[in-house]
């Protein structure tokens, strides 16, 4: 039991199907159907990707609040190329995705070498981001190219392929997390930086890499997210990042860094999304559905407390 | 008179029963000793009597009164205040608010009253002679002068009973001088004492009294005259210690040279290693010593000057350099320095891999390799996926020293690798170390104990402001000429 508790995999995957399971038996006809599956699964693709890199900056030992500007930024920067200069897709893409890499490239370096506080910096660069975003956009682009649009509005297997990506990026970064030398540092670094430099961990670019790496996801769902809309919006991914620090911590991450498993974010990704969209088929009005994730979130916290305290 | 009675206490932790049907009695105006091997039950028994933990069973009687503490407050208010090994100073107020933490003097408004808070502290350091302004910031402050500043907070209380956990680890001896003179005019006053530390010597020199742990078991109470050093090892330990006797394996080449390596820290070192050398770094706290360590090691990287090893120039900009030449270093503060408090024994082991030769190969030969070193070494424990945080200091200190081995060193720094560690587990170390030297490995021994520098080392230099004040062979060298050397005084 105690086991259970204390692996945040197990306690929330028996907590979502659980979740799943009761809804299924109240709402058969409304939440248990391949449709609501899909839309949910499409709707938290985005909220995954993202979740991916800040659980790695988690783990780590720091965050990043700049990942929702980051992601409309990209979005906007890759949709402006293309509507104004007409530059073809996978061009555009890819600038728009070496932009937002160059963004966490920058919060990294001034957080790692230069020794700004992660909250600060990362604050700073999510005025930054969000008004590039805006620049570059005005109040909306529309009229993207078709092919764009094939990228987020396709479909394999009957299912988006937001999903997909999603599950290939999840896939990978836990196989890169749990298997390599090279993101296995991120756990030491986390758990005691100092410990981490002596055991010749080169602990400032390994923490630059971490922002680039959430720069570059937040990106990747900007892109996505704007090819599903069909439309880049400057206020896209707005609220975002504490949506994303919810789910990861809920996923089983800490602040202070050196615990969470990559699996731990999209399972928390998948609770937010669900939580969701039972509220809204239950027609829980939209003010007690933050009230409720907060709720929820103070719970785990406190139930991880009792746990540790009941240990020493 | 007794002044404090321990009935039959009793109390475990998942898996451990820390302390089994211990009982004892403190008289007033005594020093007690308590003595015992990391993890023999000291730690605990303090803490249940400062009541940051609740006994299982027994019962305690202080001062004519059962005791019982419901916290840290509770126990301040009976009048037993403890001094942790760690400190709990703020680092960002001044001495005399340190000092009255939380029950400062107020005016009748309630507001501090910061006159007669710097007057009470003045009044105080005076008392126990400690030279320090009440208005400094206590960051500003040496080791030394905390541990001092700690003890006043303690007194400040006016206790009847005072415990010290190892109030001597980061002092000079001039310091523990004064702290052994403030203990006895405490006595003298009829405060009692217990005193926990891993120094026999001064048990010997400040103790009435001798009680012995050993695995949560009561071995005993004596007068401290009724021991002897040797006697008093063998009730702690259990066992009969052997240490190898002493052969040099020092060899003709030379394995490490640093010439006028400097940085901003250590003007123009020059020094040599032989291979199979124990060379001794000896010098007072704040000497340069670890300084020189992490200069040889990339922590914190050379600006001019030449390092070679095996006669070739190698460049160590960053730890990851040393480690790759095979230059290795075990870090002074085990807490803050080497422990990853998250993670288990195996994945700690792990972290010599995550960087220089033992990168590559097989997993599970690794797997073998650790968990054989974790059996050579004796470390207590069966399970490595239990967590290293959750060892005592010697065992950790073990598990930290098999990650560096597992790297295959050629050179190993080890800066105060028995700070703090149980003479069993001393031991241990210096029988490692005298066996990687006859391996033909070069070791630079950093030590604040001076013994241990004597029984092990082929050569000791000693570090004065930076430099290197004199280099001392074996048979030259004695406590009286290193210290001589290390204050410079002729």
């Amino acid at each position: 039991m105690r086991k259970i508790l204390e692996d945040r995999i197990y306690s929330l995957s028996v907590l979502l199907i659980v979740i799943v399971v009761v809804a299924g038996l109240v709402y058969p006809d409304t939440f248990l159907t391949a449709d609501n599956f899909r839309q949910l699964l499409l709707n938290l693709s985005i909220d995954a990707i993202v979740a991916v890199g800040m659980m790695i900056l988690l783990i780590a030992g720091v965050f990043d609040l700049s990942v929702g500007s980051i992601l409309a930024f990209a979005g906007c920067f890759t949709a402006h190329l293309m509507f104004f200069y007409e530059v073809p897709v996978f061009w555009a893409v890819g600038a728009g995705l070496a932009a937002s890499g160059l963004l966490g490239c920058l919060n990294g370096y001034l957080i790692a070498y230069k020794g700004i506080n992660a909250m600060i910096q990362t604050l700073a660069m999510m005025g930054i981001a969000r008004g590039l975003a805006l620049m570059v956009s005005g109040a909306a682009i529309q009229n993207l190219p078709y092919w764009f649009g094939a990228i987020g509005q396709s479909k394999l297997l009957g299912v988006q392929m937001p999903v997909w990506y999603m599950l290939l990026i999840v896939g990978v970064f836990t196989f890169l997390m749990s298997k390599t030398v090279f993101f296995r540092r991120y756990y030491y670094i986390g758990s005691n930086e100092v410990a981490a430099a002596l055991s010749g961990i080169r602990v400032k670019r390994m923490k630059m890499i971490a922002f680039i790496i959430s720069a570059l996801l937040a990106g990747i769902a900007g892109v996505l997210l704007t090819s599903r809309l069909g439309a880049a919006l400057p206020t896209m991914g707005r609220g975002l990042e504490l949506r994303v620090i919810t789910a990861v911590i809920l996923g089983g991450a800490s602040l202070s860094g050196g615990v969470g498993r990559i699996p731990g974010a999209l399972l928390g990704a998948l609770f937010m999304g669900i939580a969701a969209n039972i509220m809204v088929i239950a027609r829980v009005s939209g003010y007690w559905q933050d009230i409720i994730v907060g709720i929820i979130l103070i719970l785990t916290l406190w139930t991880d407390q009792s746990l540790k305290k009941n240990y020493e | 008179m007794e002044l404090l009675e321990i009935h039959h206490l009793s109390k475990s932790f998942p898996g451990v029963k820390a302390l089994d049907d211990v009982s004892l009695a403190v008289r007033s105006g005594e020093v007690h000793a308590l003595c015992g091997e990391n993890g023999a039950g000291k730690s605990t028994l303090m803490h249940i009597l400062s009541g940051n933990l609740n006994p299982e069973t027994g019962k305690i009687v202080f001062d004519g009164k059962e005791l019982r503490l419901k916290g840290p407050l509770d126990a301040f208010r009976s009048g037993i205040s403890i001094v942790h090994q760690h400190l709990s100073l703020t680092d960002t107020l001044s001495v005399a608010e340190n000092i009255f933490a939380n029950r400062q003097p107020v005016t009748r408004w309630g507001l501090i009253d910061f006159e007669r808070l710097y007057r009470e502290s003045s009044v105080l350091l005076e008392r126990l002679q400690i030279d320090v302004d009440p208005k400094a910031r206590v960051g500003a402050l040496s080791a030394g002068q905390k541990q001092m500043i700690e003890i006043a907070k303690a007194l400040a209380r006016e206790p009847k009973l005072l415990i010290l956990d190892e109030p001597t680890a980061s002092v000079t001896d001039k310091e523990v001088t004064i702290l052994f003179r403030i203990i006895r005019q405490l006595t003298t006053e009829g405060v009692s004492v217990i005193y926990i530390s891993h120094r026999l010597n001064e048990i010997f020199e400040i103790a009435d009294t001798i009680t012995v742990l050993r695995d949560g078991v009561l071995q005993g109470t004596w007068p401290a005259r009724d021991l002897t050093r040797d006697s008093l090892i063998r009730l702690m330990v259990g066992r009969n210690l052997q240490l190898q006797e002493f052969a040099s394996h020092r060899g003709e080449e030379v394995l490490l040279e640093a010439r006028n390596l400097s940085n901003g820290y250590i003007p123009a070192l020059n020094l040599k290693l032989h291979k199979g050398e124990i060379l001794g770094m000896a010098g007072l706290v704040g000497a340069g010593r670890t300084e020189i360590a992490r200069l040889l090691f990339g922590a914190d990287p050379p600006q001019q000057g030449e390092l070679l090893l095996d006669q070739q120039p190698v460049e160590v900009t960053h730890p990851e350099n040393a480690i790759l030449n095979g230059i290795f270093y075990l870090p002074e503060d085990r807490k803050t320095q080497s422990l990853f408090p998250h993670l288990s024994i195996e994945e700690t082991l792990f972290s010599a891999r995550l960087t220089g030769k033992a990168m590559t190969g097989k997993v599970k030969r690794f797997r073998e390799n650790a968990a054989a070193f974790v059996k050579k070494l004796r470390v207590a424990t069966p399970d490595t996926a239990k967590k290293v945080a959750q060892l005592s200091g010697g065992n950790q200190q073990k598990v930290f020293l098999a990650k560096l081995l597992l790297g295959e060193p050629k050179v190993l720094i080890a800066d105060e690798p028995t700070h703090g560690i149980d003479i069993g587990a001393k031991h241990d170390v210096y029988n490692l170390l005298r066996q990687l030297a006859a391996e033909g490995r070069g070791i630079i021994l950093i030590s604040s104990e001076l013994p241990e520098l004597l029984i092990l080392c082929d050569r000791i230099l000693v570090i004065r402001d930076k430099k290197i004040a004199g280099s001392l062979l074996r048979n030259e060298a004695s406590e009286a000429r290193i210290l001589e050397l290390a204050m410079g005084s002729n």
